[in-house]
């Protein structure tokens, strides 16, 4: 069944049309990677997804729910967050109270306590929970993003690069945790910069540039697709067949 | 818990004290603006504090309140302990019309715009006479000593009501506080779009906050009127008086902390009536004068921890800094 | 016709607003900051002609300068010492000591002069010349105009001096600007030294038709506030254009209202450009 189905997606900022005519649909379940350019739009688009930016037109539709329009709380509400590029947590509260408030979306302080904790079990990071968030480093920081993402309950989960910055086995883990949440039935969205990571966890790829959605399909095919390769992967993707 | 024990010494030193004072004297007058004026700072606290919106206009609130309360006595003979939550509910529809324009501004346009209300209200006040009694004020009406009518012979009672009524507001800041809606607001204040994505409807939490500031601040000033029993715009629409005042208790003392309006209260309430007395055989003005010169000094002395000039003091005190510290 | 007359009297009044309220928005323009106590300088720019006109005879319209003169050097100090302090700390820091100077201002002034009105007598006051069926009042006329020379020695000043562009380019950016080299504390200074004298300026111009005591500059704060909110913090041009705006507004509001609503009615106006346009007509939000 189809979670999200985006149709028609364009947005404008001035003179540049950030995006343009983006449509797709994503089965429950999927895990499709988004890739593309710094600039392509890929945040832009993110943004538009859960409400933070309004698109000029088109229209977003979560699990039947229509959500253009609605403020970002609402979207959240219904079922899709996302994580912030650069991380945007709440630098002078502990890691969870960090997630602990996202939490609060379903359930009252104490459930949300064990909810939160319970998150930052998934992404390892238990042991740091009376931290400040503020002291950890960025990939630790990353994933209490996605810790709180998690905590409010998701159907839509938007990764924004939370493999920035990760080693080997980091990125193992995470990828592992990718697939565990999409085997809880989440359906994920990733934007990501480590082409193998994304090729190899990805079930399907979304290629933007300047705004535009240039292919969408299974990894091995998008790799091989000429303008793909033209417009963005060249020789990085030749090194990997 | 060692916190407990603390507070329970404190209060019950608050509870015996007003007892030790000359009922009619000086000091027991003394004792209850300072406890009021606490309790107000605490109300603004909840916005100015919690919310981390620095309002010039909580005076609007008070003189909303005071004078509901007033007018009700006045002309229906209904008693101010009603009057009181009628005030409370005028306030919290005014706090809650205030805040739909002001909540996307920030910092300085935000205590523009705050400080605007307040001069709305006291101009409103001194010109619409006939429910007012414009400049030159309005006297809350004797009435022979009665509970129920919030008459009393002395200023003993008005000095335990004072007490309640911080008390009370300072609860209610804990509640908040400790609460879910104090994560939001923590949330909000550290970075509102963040706050949004994760499902928190900033809008609606930043307006449940105002009003509640707003009831309080309202109730407060019933609490006024009946202790000043005279008073009018220029007093409780004041934006020097009132306002600037409450918030700089709060500030001083320790904005977003319990205690803060508290020890704030403690210290410039006193200091304001001793610099009177110093100064009042001297020119007008001079005690003004002075006390904001202290003021800008500790501005200056402390500018980025403006607020924390008691916040360390306090912090050993009651062991109560903030969230961070909770297990 | 009087309806004419009001939109007549208006502007001439509203122009000097304007010039009055540039150097409000001119300092939250460069530096970010509302300066609450700006009003108080009006006041000081107003006692300064007084004293000028009482024991030196001049016109308050000569002695204009000497009251930029005076505020532009005490706001240099302010700046320098107090304020450049509280630039970095939090905005609430920043708010109580201006807050905090008003009323050291205001009390000062109330222990050195005392709370008599005061007031100058020219041999203008009085006069008014015909325009048609229309009067020009000529103490407004004159303010008027010397708030327009005022004005455009302003924009000669921000458009070609080299110090105009500096403050322009650190208004804009100041990283950028103290990479390009220029002394943004200096800029500070200037941009504040010069906004408060600009107010007392205009202080200077309106004392043959206004009366001076201590508490002077509270009756002028909301109309200063209204002045660049309604045309922009930040925008000098807004400032011009929300003097006119307001000077018209209150005229006409004159002519309807007692003079305390019409307080109000200005209140009024503040409040819904907050609340509908908070960035002003002609400003860009900060």
């Amino acid at each position: 069944m189809t979670i999200l189905e985006v149709r028609g997606i364009s947005r404008r900022f001035g003179g540049l049309q950030a995006l343009s005519d983006v449509t797709f649909s994503v089965p429950k379940g999927q895990i499709v990677g988004l890739i593309g350019p710094n600039g392509a739009g890929k945040t832009t688009f993110f943004s538009t997804l859960v409400g933070l930016i309004r698109p000029d037109s088109g229209s977003v539709q979560l699990d039947g729910d229509g959500v253009v329009g609605l403020k970002p709380h609402k979207v959240a509400a219904l079922g899709m967050t996302k994580t912030f590029q650069n991380v945007a947590l709440f630098a002078e509260s502990s890691v969870l109270d960090n997630v602990l408030t996202a939490g609060l979306l379903r359930h009252d302080v104490e459930t949300a306590r064990r909810e939160a904790l319970v998150c930052l079990d998934r992404v390892g990071l238990r042991s740091v929970a009376h931290k400040l968030a503020g002291n950890l480093s960025f990939p630790e920081r990353a994933r209490v993003e996605l810790a709180r993402a998690l905590c409010t309950g998701p159907k839509v989960l938007l990764l924004d690069e939370v493999m920035a910055a990760l080693n080997a086995v980091e990125m193992q883990d995470i990828m592992g945790l990718i697939r565990s949440l999409r085997d809880d039935g989440i359906t994920l969205l990733v934007v990501e910069h480590h082409m193998r990571a994304i090729m190899t966890i990805c079930d399907r790829i979304l290629v933007l540039n300047f705004g535009r959605l240039l292919a969408d399909g299974p990894p091995q095919q998008v790799a091989n697709d000429p303008v793909v390769v033209e417009a963005y992967l060249g020789r990085s993707m030749e090194a990997h067949r | 818990m060692k916190r407990w024990i603390v507070i329970a010494v404190v209060l019950a030193v608050a509870c015996l004290l007003p007892l030790t004072l000359n009922p009619t004297g000086y000091w027991i007058r003394v004792l209850t603006f300072t406890l009021l004026f606490a309790a107000m700072a605490q109300a603004w606290n909840i916005i100015g504090g919690l919310a981390n919106q620095t309002s010039l206009g909580h005076a609007a609130f008070f003189g909303i309140g005071a004078y509901t309360s007033t007018i009700l006595l006045l002309k229906f003979g209904i008693s101010p302990w009603i009057g009181m939550f009628a005030g409370g509910l005028l306030g919290g529809v005014a706090a809650f019309i205030i805040a739909i324009p002001t909540m996307r501004l920030q910092g300085h346009y935000f205590a523009l715009a705050t400080l605007a209300f307040g001069e709305v209200m006291r101009v409103i006040a001194n010109v619409w006479t006939p429910l007012t009694g414009g400049p030159g004020g309005l006297s809350v009406p004797f009435v022979p000593p009665s509970l129920a009518l919030y008459s009393f012979k002395q200023l003993l009672p008005h000095a335990y009501i004072a007490l309640a009524a911080l008390v009370v507001v300072t609860i209610i800041f804990e509640v908040i506080r400790r609460g879910a809606m104090g994560y939001r607001l923590r949330a909000i204040k550290e970075n509102p779009a963040a706050a949004e994505v994760i499902g928190i409807d900033t809008t609606k939490v930043k307006l449940q906050t105002a009003v509640i500031s707003g009831v309080l601040m309202a109730m407060l000033g019933t609490l006024y009127a009946q202790v000043a029993v005279f008073f009018d715009p220029d007093t409780v629409f004041s934006a020097a008086a009132i306002s600037v005042r409450v918030a700089l208790i709060a500030i001083l003392g320790g904005v977003g902390t319990a205690i803060g309006p508290i020890l704030g209260a403690l210290f410039i309430i006193p200091l304001e009536e001793l610099m009177n007395d110093l100064f009042s055989s001297g020119a007008a003005g001079l005690s003004q004068l002075i006390f904001s010169a202290i003021l800008i000094v500790v501005i200056l002395w402390q500018p980025r921890g403006f607020v924390t000039v008691f916040d360390k003091m306090t912090a050993r005190f009651s062991g109560d800094i903030s969230d961070k510290d909770r297990p | 016709m009087s309806f004419l007359q009001a939109i007549l009297d208006g502007l001439l009044v509203g122009g000097v607003y304007a010039v009055i309220s540039i150097g409000l928005t001119l300092v939250y323009g460069v530096m970010g900051i509302v300066n609450f106590a700006q009003a108080e300088f009006l006041m000081i720019g107003m006692f300064v002609a007084w004293f000028a006109w009482a024991y030196l005879g001049l016109d308050p319209v000569l002695a204009a300068p000497l009251s930029f003169a005076v505020a532009f050097g005490i706001g240099w100090l302010v700046q320098g010492q107090l304020i450049a302090r509280v630039l970095k700390a939090p905005s609430v820091a920043q708010i109580f000591l201006t807050v905090g100077l008003l009323i050291v201002l205001e009390n000062g002034s109330l222990l050195l002069f005392g709370s008599q009105f005061r007031s100058v007598t020219t041999s203008y006051q009085t006069m008014s010349l015909s325009l048609g069926p229309l009067f020009i009042s000529v103490p407004y006329l004159i303010a008027f105009g010397m708030s327009l020379a005022c004005g455009l020695a302003l924009w000669w000043f921000m458009r070609t001096s080299w110090f105009g562009r500096a403050m322009r380019a650190t208004a804009q950016n100041p990283m950028a600007a103290q990479l390009m080299g220029i002394d943004t504390a200096l800029m500070y200074k200037i941009a504040f030294a010069l906004g408060v004298g600009l107010t007392a300026f205009g202080g200077a111009v309106i004392l043959p038709y206004v009366t001076v005591f201590p508490g002077v500059g509270g009756q002028f704060v909301v109309l200063m506030f209204t002045v660049v909110v309604l045309g922009g913090l930040g925008s000098v041009a807004g400032a011009v254009v929300g003097g006119l705006a307001v000077g018209v507004i209150q005229a006409l509001s004159s002519l309807f209202f007692p003079i305390q609503l019409q307080n109000l009615f200005l209140f009024l106006v503040f409040i819904l450009v907050l609340a509908i346009r908070p960035q002003g007509l002609v400003g860009a939000s900060r």
